[in-house]
C-alpha cells in the first residue's frame, strides 16, 4: 500500500547491493583481521585490564 | 628502564559517581510519577508542570544522560587512566566535563517540567542546551584522545575503542539531530520536515541508544568484568569482531522506528534487514562477556557485584535479540505504539544499563575508599528487589503491549470493529499499569538500599583521592619489523587518530547511505497541492501541544492497515508532512492517533474534553488541561516564529508577519462564536482556542471536515507548489 503513494527511486536495487556488499566486505574484513591475530598478542591484550594497577598503592 | 611516577586522579571518578547515584534516584522517581499518573491521572497535582507530556520526557532525559551519562563517564575516567597508564590528559577538562554536564541536567530538569522542548525524543533539549551540550561533550573528546595520546602502555585495549566510537558518533548524531533555527531564547524549529525530520530523528534515536546506552557500557563491560572475575576476557579475536561489526551496522537501522509509517518503503527495508544482522555482533559481545566467567562461577555466588553484571548481560542478550524480532515488519505492526516498546527498552534500561551500572559502583567505592562494601548482605537485598522489581515491571508491559495490539486489530465476524472505542482497550491496560509502578517502586527502593550502602562504605573508608603508580613510557624509537607484526595489527590497534578515522567512517557510511538519497531525490515525498502551511493561530497551537508534550501519548501517523483506516480515517502520507518543523508522528499510543481528528468533534467538544476529559470520555486516563483555559495566548513572539519557520523552509509570502496577528485574531473569533454555540463562554485570547484550531486542522489537507463544526481555514497565501 505504501508503494502505491511513493514512487520508487532510479537504481535502488543497485543501491541495495551495494549496501549489502559493503556489509560484507566490512565484516569479512573485521573476521580476517581478527583472525590474523597473533595468540600471544591476544592473551596479552585479553588480560590488560588485570595488570594494570601494578605497583600503585592499593589493589 | 626510565620508569616514570605519576596519579591517577580518583577525585573525578568519585564526583561521577555520586552524581549517578542522585541522578539515578531522581531520573528513576519521575519515571514511578508519570508511571502512577496513567492509572491516576491526579497525580500530577493538576499542574502543568508535572503532567505526564512534561514528565515523562524529564524521566527518559534524567535516566539516560543523567543516570547513565554520569555512570559512563565515572567508568571511563576510572577505566581509562588505568588502560592508557597515564593521569587523564587534562584535570580542568575533566571537571568542566562534570561540572558542564551536570549543569545542563539541571538546566534539563527546569525546562523540561517548564515545557521548554523540541519534542524529538532523547533529544527534547532546546538550543541553548545543545549548544552547551557539544562544548561539553568536546572537553570530554578532547580529554579522551589527549589522555590517549600520552598514554604508557602501546597498544589500545578494546574497552578504549568502545570509548572512541562513543565519543565521535555522539557529537555526530547529536549535532546533525539538533540543526534548528531559533525563534526565540527558548523556542528553535528543526530544519528539517515530516518524513525527513523522522529518518533524522530515529538514525539519532536509535544510535543514541546504540552508542549512548550500549557502546560506552560494553567498553566498561570489557574492562571491569575481567577484573571482578580475575580472568582474561573470554576471546580478543571476538572482541575486534564485535567492536567493528557492531559500530557498523548499528548506525543503519534507525529506519525501523518508522515501519509501515510514510517514510519511504525502500529506507523501511533497509532499516529491517541491517536490525537483524545485528543479532550476530551483539551476541557475540555478550557470549564473549559471559564466557569469560568460564572457571569463576562460584565468585558469582558470593559476588554481588558479579550477579549484577551477569543479569546485565543476560538483559543485554534478550533485549539484542528481541530488537531485531520487533524489527520484522509482521511483528512490528502489532508491537508498534504499544507497551511492547516501553517494556523492550525497559529490559534494557533497567537490566544492562542499571545493573551494569550497579555492578560498578559496588565495585568502585570500596577502592575509592580504600576498604571493604560495607554490607555484602545488603547488596545481594538490592540485587534481588531489583530483578524483582524489573520482573514486574516488564512482565506486564509485555502483557499490556500484546493486548492492546490485538484489541486494535480485531475485527467481528461481520467485520466490523470489535473494539472501535479506543478508550476500552485503554481500560483493560489498568492493572497492568498499576503493577507496572509496584515494580518500578522496588527497583527504586532497591537503588536507596544501594546508596546507603555505598555511603556506609564512604564512611568507613579514607578516600585515596591520587593513586600513585610507576610505568615506563613508550619507546619513542620502537618499530616493529615487517616479521614481527606481518599484518598490521599491532600498528592500527597502537594509532588511536587512525583508529578514530576508520571508526567515523565506519558510522559515517551507514548514516549517509540513509540520509544523503532522502535530500538527493525528490520523488521521496511526493507533494501534495493541497497541503498548506499551518495558519497563524495554528502554528501557536502547535507550539502549545509541543509543549504540552502531547506527542508522548499520540502519534499523528495512520499505518496502512484496515484496522487504523476503519478507526482513525484515510491513511498518513508523506506529502502531507512537508511543512511540520518537527515531525510529530509519535512513537506511542496511550491514546488514539490524531493524524485525522481534524473535524470530527465540535469544538466545543475539544473544550470541554481539554478541561475535564473523562466529561467527555468517561473512564478517560488523560489528565486535565485547565490551564489551557485560564492561560492567555503570547503573541509577541508570533512575527518570529513566522520567520524562523519561512528560514526552514515554509512557504510563508513575505511581510506575513505584519497581518498574522490580524488573521489570527478572525480566526479565533471563529473558534468563539462555534464554541458559544455549545453554549461555551470562552474568550478568544486564551491558549485553549490555539489548541483548538489546531487539532481541527490536523489531517483535513487532504480530508474535507465532516461533522463538528472546526474552525475555517484562514489560508496564509502559500508560495505554489509543485
Amino acid at each position: 500500500m505504501v508503494k502505491n503513494i511513493l514512487q520508487d527511486i532510479g537504481g535502488i536495487g543497485l543501491y541495495g547491493v551495494i549496501s549489502l556488499c559493503m556489509f560484507f566486505a566490512v565484516f569479512s574484513g573485521a573476521l580476517l583481521w581478527a583472525a590474523l591475530h597473533r595468540r600471544a598478542f591476544c592473551q596479552r591484550m585479553s588480560a590488560l585490564p588485570l595488570d594494570d594497577e601494578k605497583g600503585s598503592s592499593y589493589e | 628502564m626510565n620508569v616514570e611516577t605519576f596519579k591517577y586522579d580518583n577525585r573525578i571518578v568519585r564526583a561521577f559517581a555520586i552524581a549517578t547515584v542522585v541522578w539515578g534516584i531522581i531520573g528513576m522517581s519521575a519515571g514511578l510519577l508519570a508511571a502512577v499518573q496513567l492509572f491516576w491521572p491526579e497525580a500530577n497535582l493538576n499542574l502543568a508542570f508535572t503532567t505526564f507530556g512534561r514528565v515523562r520526557p524529564l524521566h527518559t532525559n534524567a535516566v539516560i544522560f543523567a543516570f547513565v551519562g554520569n555512570g559512563m563517564f565515572m567508568g571511563i575516567y576510572y577505566s581509562l587512566q588505568r588502560l592508557c597508564k597515564a593521569r587523564m590528559y587534562s584535570d580542568r577538562l575533566s571537571w568542566l566535563n562534570f561540572y558542564g554536564w551536570n549543569a545542563i541536567i539541571v538546566a534539563a530538569a527546569i525546562t523540561l517540567p517548564l515545557g521548554l522542548t523540541s519534542s524529538k525524543e532523547y533529544a527534547e533539549l532546546e538550543w541553548p542546551i545543545d549548544i552547551a551540550i557539544t562544548v561539553v561533550w568536546l572537553a570530554f573528546t578532547v580529554n579522551l584522545i589527549g589522555t590517549i595520546l600520552k598514554r604508557r602502555e602501546k597498544h589500545l585495549y578494546v574497552a578504549i575503542w568502545f570509548y572512541i566510537a562513543t565519543a565521535i558518533t555522539v557529537a555526530l548524531l547529536h549535532v546533525v539531530n539538533s540543526l534548528a533555527v531559533p525563534a526565540t531564547a527558548w523556542k528553535s524549529y528543526s530544519i528539517f520536515a515530516g518524513v525527513q525530520d523522522a529518518l533524522v530523528q530515529w538514525w539519532y534515536g536509535h544510535n543514541a541508544v546504540a552508542f549512548f546506552l550500549t557502546t560506552p557500557y560494553l567498553g566498561l563491560m570489557y574492562y571491569f568484568l575481567p577484573k571482578a572475575a580475575g580472568r582474561p576476557v573470554f576471546s580478543y579475536r571476538l572482541s575486534i569482531i564485535h567492536f567493528w561489526a557492531l559500530i557498523f551496522i548499528y548506525i543503519w537501522a534507525g529506519p525501523h522506528h518508522l515501519l509501515y509509517t510514510a517514510l519511504p518503503d525502500w529506507a523501511q527495508s533497509l532499516g529491517v534487514v541491517f536490525s537483524v544482522m545485528l543479532v550476530a555482533p551483539s551476541w557475540g559481545g555478550m557470549l564473549n562477556g559471559l564466557l569469560t566467567l568460564r572457571g569463576a562461577w562460584d565468585k558469582v555466588r558470593q559476588d554481588p557485584m558479579l550477579k549484577f553484571m551477569v543479569v546485565a548481560l543476560t538483559a543485554y542478550g534478550m533485549a539484542t535479540l528481541e530488537g531485531p524480532t520487533l524489527a520484522l515488519k509482521s511483528v512490528n505492526s502489532l508491537s508498534h505504539y504499544t507497551d511492547w516498546t516501553v517494556a523492550h527498552v525497559h529490559t534494557g534500561a533497567l537490566g544492562w544499563n542499571g545493573f551494569l551500572t550497579f555492578s560498578v559502583l559496588y565495585w568502585l567505592f570500596p577502592r575509592l575508599y580504600d576498604t571493604k562494601l560495607f554490607s555484602t548482605k545488603l547488596a545481594n537485598w538490592h540485587f534481588w528487589i531489583a530483578l524483582l522489581g524489573m520482573m514486574f515491571y516488564v512482565v506486564p508491559m509485555y502483557w499490556s503491549g500484546i493486548t492492546q495490539g490485538l484489541m486494535w486489530k480485531q475485527f467481528t465476524k461481520e467485520g466490523f470493529m470489535q473494539y472501535p472505542n479506543f478508550l476500552e482497550t485503554v481500560l483493560t491496560l489498568i492493572p497492568m499499569y498499576r503493577l507496572r509502578a509496584i515494580g518500578g517502586s522496588l527497583y527504586i527502593i532497591g537503588t536507596f538500599l544501594m546508596a546507603y550502602n555505598l555511603w556506609r562504605t564512604a564512611l568507613a573508608g579514607q578516600f585515596v583521592p591520587d593513586v600513585e603508580v610507576q610505568a615506563a613510557p613508550i619507546a619513542r624509537d620502537e618499530h616493529l619489523t615487517g616479521s614481527q607484526d606481518p599484518w598490521g595489527h599491532r600498528w592500527l590497534e597502537s594509532k588511536p587518530i587512525m583508529l578514530t578515522v576508520l571508526a567515523t567512517v565506519a558510522v559515517l557510511i551507514g548514516g549517509l547511505v540513509e540520509i544523503v538519497p532522502m535530500y538527493l531525490i525528490k520523488s521521496n515525498v511526493p507533494t501534495i497541492a493541497a497541503v498548506k502551511p499551518y495558519t497563524a493561530l495554528e502554528v501557536l497551537g502547535r507550539d502549545i501541544y509541543i509543549r504540552e508534550g502531547c506527542v508522548g501519548c499520540h502519534s499523528q501517523m495512520v499505518r496502512p492497515f484496515r484496522s487504523e483506516t476503519e478507526r482513525y480515517g484515510e491513511y498518513s502520507k508523506s506529502g502531507e508532512f512537508v511543512y511540520e518543523h518537527p515531525f510529530l508522528w509519535g512513537s506511542k499510543r496511550t491514546g488514539p492517533d490524531l493524524h485525522r481528528v481534524g473535524g470530527k468533534y465540535p469544538d466545543a467538544w475539544h473544550y470541554n474534553h481539554m478541561d475535564d476529559p473523562r466529561t467527555t470520555s468517561p473512564g478517560s486516563i488523560m489528565p486535565n488541561y485547565g490551564w489551557l483555559l485560564t492561560q492567555k495566548l503570547e503573541t509577541n513572539s508570533l512575527p518570529a516564529r513566522i520567520a524562523a519557520l519561512r528560514k526552514v523552509g515554509v512557504p510563508y509570502p513575505e511581510g506575513f508577519e505584519q497581518r498574522a496577528l490580524a488573521e489570527l485574531k478572525a480566526q479565533a473569533g471563529t473558534i468563539v462564536t462555534n464554541l458559544k454555540s455549545g453554549s461555551i463562554d470562552a474568550q478568544a485570547d486564551k491558549e485553549i482556542i490555539a489548541m483548538i484550531a489546531y487539532l481541527q486542522r490536523l489531517g483535513t489537507d487532504i480530508k474535507p471536515p465532516s461533522g463538528g463544526n472546526s474552525a475555517p481555514q484562514v489560508e496564509p497565501t502559500a508560495a505554489p507548489m509543485n
